[in-house]
């Protein structure tokens, strides 16, 4: 049995959150927002799926090509990508670092 | 991400190389997305990662004044939108043919493309959407003038948001902006248009993909009778949104389709 080398969850939350401020920055709409796991991708930051697409190439450039938003989205409902909340972006990245570790060691 | 000057707009585009990669070429697909509130996301986030999973080269991107991509002022007749692809193939080296896949009016500019550069195109599929013919044209000018009605009006706005939440209103604000901002409105009807004698021309596989209750419900299999090639698909109980709402049995139709117009190639049973 191998032991998960993966992105740990407290890394993963901060990691995506300094992704998404700078997102939000983008537009103007960093007014000192707190994200947590249960903040909402659409509803509560103002975000649209196209920001969406720029969160997972910036996901790819820090972690790699394995950690594939694009792919964990096709997955999921309509629904649900809009009721997109944090948590399960960084739940994401940590199965898919953990994922890809445990299949190199 | 990539980010490319075409036709002298910036424009932004993402690509997914088939898995695995390297070695046999294998056939690209271009996404092509609608008008107003969309951009490449709604591929993207749907067919774009299966597709290339499936040992197909994706390629998708922002429509001129959409998503990521720069927002000239005038330039967005139906001509503009096919240049446009002509451009951004040609910058990113891409020189076989290719399976234009389009939502909407992405499926118009894909049948625009197909009759104006033949040699370009292995096949189209038109998800909910039709030729640049007159009637489209009408139809498109009723379209934009319904919307101007609805989003201009603040009470229509704070009824999607309690109805269909923040989300939707927003995608309706938006469609409003790149309205007000630009020539679209002028400039997508005007084409230029297809007649009868193009579209008997227009040799390529065509695959459509229609809503029962969608756009083309009046007839949704009036293109068979025109078009040389063209088998439809209707889904039903669907509106528009076949692509949002559907993708999952998309990704299954349309892998399908694209595998078999590359054994049907290879065979030499198709040019």
């Amino acid at each position: 049995m191998t032991t998960s080398e993966a992105i740990p969850a407290e890394t993963a939350l901060d990691d995506i959150r300094a992704m998404l401020l700078e997102l939000l920055d983008e537009y103007g709409l960093e007014d000192g927002t707190e994200i947590t796991r249960d903040t909402a991708f659409h509803e509560d930051l103002g975000l649209e799926s196209i920001d969406l697409v720029a969160l997972g190439s910036r996901l790819a450039e820090r972690y790699g090509e394995h950690v594939n938003l694009a792919a964990f989205l096709a997955e999921m409902e309509l629904d649900d990508v809009i009721g997109l909340r944090i948590g399960s972006l960084v739940d994401f990245v940590v199965h898919s670092t953990g994922r890809f570790r445990n299949r190199e060691s | 991400m990539g980010r490319v000057d075409v036709n002298g707009v910036s424009t932004h585009f993402q690509r997914l190389a088939a898995r695995p990669s390297g070695g046999e070429p294998v056939p690209t697909v271009v996404f092509v997305h609608g008008l107003g509130y969309d951009s490449l996301a709604s591929f993207y986030l749907t067919l774009a990662a299966p597709f290339a999973e499936h040992g197909i080269d994706v390629l998708t991107y922002d429509l001129r004044g959409h998503g990521r991509s720069a927002r000239p002022a005038t330039g967005y007749r139906v001509s503009d939108f096919v240049a446009d692809l002509r451009g951004l193939l040609a910058e990113l080296a891409e020189d076989r043919p290719v399976h234009v896949i389009g939502n909407s009016f992405g499926g118009t500019i894909a049948f625009s493309f197909a009759a104006t550069h033949p040699e370009r195109v292995s096949s189209v599929v038109a998800i909910e959407g039709e030729p640049a013919t007159q009637p489209w044209a009408d139809k498109m000018e009723r379209t934009f003038g319904n919307v101007l009605d609805e989003a201009r009006d603040p009470a229509n706005i704070e009824w999607l948001e309690r109805t269909y939440g923040k989300h939707h209103a927003r995608l309706a604000t938006a469609a409003l902006r790149i309205i007000e901002s630009t020539s679209i409105v002028a400039d997508v009807p005007s084409g230029p248009l297809l007649g009868e004698q193009e579209l008997r021309a227009l040799h390529c596989p065509v695959m459509t993909v229609v809503g029962s209750d969608g756009f083309q419900r009046d007839d949704p299999y009036a293109l068979q009778a025109v078009l040389p090639s063209c088998r439809t698909e209707v889904i039903n109980d669907q509106d528009h949104s076949v692509l949002v709402e559907r993708h999952h049995l998309l990704r299954y139709l349309l892998l399908n389709w694209v595998t078999e117009q590359e054994h049907l190639r290879w065979l030499g049973e198709v040019a």
